[in-house]
């Protein structure tokens, strides 16, 4: 019997499946470490994002530490922004608390706080707590009576969690951006939130570009497990640590506190920017990429902003804000040491 | 302080499994549980309660095939808690098979160690600091940090096992010496950022000062007291007094102000702050001191 003969067209149809065969291979080797189907994933993801409706960022200007003005400037931007309905809902706010140093302005600001707690419980929030599980302090206390934090709560009736020391759940990470870890273990007042509001500073950040509301999402991640200053999220890298984070946490909203920012060697050694801004919305990505402009950085200077716009993980592509204009709060800051 | 309030404290705070969380009626875990077990056993080896001994079986029952131990009995990984769970059981016997197997887990866990010259430059020109000296991590495979290197120190002198792994106690004293902040004290790792110097911190100092006093105590500065004096003055907190009192108690550089502050903050239920790892430490502090004796 003759062997069979291998036509033209069989051959180009194997050529096809070769190049087809060969071109995922290149693109697998390519996409190490975060793998050919994250990446296919991020990649659709970030394109339907751009098919998508713009996300909404309120801005207010011209503001001091005045607590009842703050409340009323927030609670305008909280309705602006079309922030999730609250009412009956478990929420955990959580502030940047991250050390104290006198005279530097490296917390949220506890007014600040004051008027998110406002907020929500005119809202009709059911259960408020506020947590944060410091990177740089063994004991979250002090810096909660050393911030005035303390008095802010008292007057609220709402409690504080050390979230270093919190009860512990096991979550799955999502989306692929901790690609050698399956499992972080949160706080149980993290993981039974139903939204999380994070209430951040507007700083620069020696490492990451700037430190807004994605990034205070690292003070979730408790010492009891993981170690100070929360080693696992360095090992692993800032940028998917924040996303990952992100992409694994129960919904998230964002407040940045820019009354007073910081910029230069932040997060803990920077100078003060008397700035007067508050932003609020419900897309944390969003919130800080106009956050990132209104420290006058672009967003491809901040990686994970970049990074989180291509792959979908908010809307970084339309972003509509609201209240004051931008342009007119835009200012410069001074980089941090290496990101000039 | 009034011992005998705490010790109640502690005893009714105690969960059906054996162990302490660090807040009551939360799961137990090994941080706390070990502080309270070394707290319980002042003056004695513990055996005469009741409570230590469940304790002491909730310990046994959460250590991992390999030798480690987790934060609690769900947690698959092994890491720095296991210095706390040696320290805990080695408090009556240091010679069974747990301690034993928690021992080389410490001696066996690998550590970040960058040994290539251009690394290690860049890392001393922007961290002040030598990576290829290693204490030990907070987890497997990472980076050296002070606490966790102190207290593997603590646990390993515990254990009588000082002497079984020459070459790495003398590294871990030289690292905590290398990580040193300018003016003393420590930080949690690194004493220097990206050209600034980092301030020493209350905690990690205390650790690194009981670690220091146990296995290298002329390695002690003045200037390391000092800082803890300022840094646990400063913050304020029971924790950081607790600490901070139990590390000058031990090395024979007491401090009677804040040895007073810290008595006074004890409540009316007993505790410190409402909480069983903190009123253990408050204790320990107040009472009979680190149990294992500084070497002279």
């Amino acid at each position: 019997m003759a062997a069979p003969r291998l036509t033209r067209r069989a051959f180009l149809r194997l050529l096809l499946l070769a190049g087809i065969g060969g071109g995922l291979a290149y693109a697998e080797r390519r996409t190490q470490p975060a793998g050919l189907s994250n990446f296919l994933r991020w990649l659709a993801r970030g394109w339907l994002r751009q098919q998508q409706p713009p996300a909404i960022v309120a801005l207010a200007g011209g503001l001091d530490y005045d607590e009842n003005v703050l409340r009323d400037a927030l609670e305008d931007l909280w309705a602006q922004a079309g922030m999730p309905e609250v009412a009956g809902k478990r929420v955990l706010v959580k502030p940047n608390l991250i050390d104290w140093m006198e005279g530097r302005p490296i917390v949220t600001a506890p007014e600040v706080v004051a008027a998110v707690l406002d907020v929500l419980q005119a809202r009709g929030a059911a259960a408020v707590v506020v947590g944060e599980g410091p990177g740089f302090r063994r004991d979250a206390k002090p810096l909660v009576a050393h911030s005035g934090l303390a008095r802010v709560l008292a007057a609220h009736g709402v409690p504080f969690v050390d979230l270093n020391y919190d009860a512990l759940r096991p979550v799955p990470t999502r989306d692929g951006w901790f690609p050698r870890t399956s499992t972080l273990w949160l706080p149980r007042h993290v993981v039974e939130a139903d939204l999380i509001v994070s209430v951040a500073k507007l700083k620069t950040h020696h490492w990451a570009g700037v430190t807004l509301s994605l990034k205070n999402l690292f003070g979730v991640v408790p010492g009891a497990r993981y170690g100070w200053p929360k080693n696992i999220l360095h090992v692993n890298g800032i940028t998917p640590s924040i996303l990952g984070l992100r992409a694994s946490l129960p919904p998230v909203v964002s407040v940045i506190d820019g009354i007073v920012g910081m910029e230069g060697d932040g997060p803990l050694l920077g100078t003060p920017v008397p700035h007067g801004v508050l932003l609020a919305g419900a897309d944390p990505l969003a919130v800080d990429l106009i956050g990132a402009q209104i420290m006058g950085f672009g967003a491809e200077e901040i990686e994970h902003l970049a990074i989180g716009t291509w792959a979908g993980l908010g809307q970084g592509f339309h972003i509509e804000v609201r209240g004051a204009p931008l342009e007119a709060l835009r200012r410069r800051y001074q980089r941090p040491p290496g990101k000039s | 302080m009034n011992a005998a309030l705490a010790d109640r404290f502690l005893e009714q705070t105690q969960n059906p499994d054996g162990g302490w969380g660090y807040h009551p009626g939360d799961p137990s875990m090994v941080e706390p549980t070990g502080a309270v077990m070394l707290a319980l056993a002042d003056g004695s080896d513990g055996s005469d309660r009741p409570a230590w001994s469940r304790a002491h079986a909730w310990l046994e029952q959460a250590q991992h095939p390999d030798g480690g131990w987790g934060f609690g009995l769900e947690d698959p990984e092994s890491h720095w808690a296991t210095a706390w769970a040696i320290l805990a059981l080695a408090r009556r016997q240091p010679d069974t098979p747990a301690v034993r197997r928690g021992v080389r887990w410490l001696w066996e866990v690998p550590v970040l160690r960058i040994v290539q010259r251009d690394l290690t430059e860049e890392i001393a020109r922007g961290l002040g600091i030598d990576p290829a000296i290693a204490g030990w991590p907070w987890r497997p495979g990472e980076a050296a940090w002070v606490e966790p290197t102190a207290l593997a120190l603590l646990a390993l002198a515990a254990a009588g096992a000082l002497a079984e792994n020459l070459p790495r106690i003398p590294e871990a004293v030289r690292y905590l010496a290398d990580r040193r902040c300018r003016g003393g004290g420590w930080n949690f790792g690194n004493p220097f950022m990206l050209g600034t110097y980092l301030p020493p911190r209350a905690h990690p100092t205390a650790w690194a000062l009981l670690a220091l006093g146990q296995v290298a105590p002329d390695q002690i500065r003045d200037e390391d007291v000092a800082a803890l004096r300022h840094e646990m003055a400063a913050d304020g907190g029971a924790l950081a007094l607790a600490l901070g009192v139990l590390a000058l108690e031990t090395i024979g550089r007491p401090d009677p102000q804040a040895r007073a502050r810290l008595a006074a903050m004890q409540q009316p239920d007993g505790s410190w702050a409402g909480s069983p790892y903190v009123t253990a430490l408050a204790r320990l502090a107040l009472g009979g001191g680190w149990p294992w004796q500084p070497r002279a």
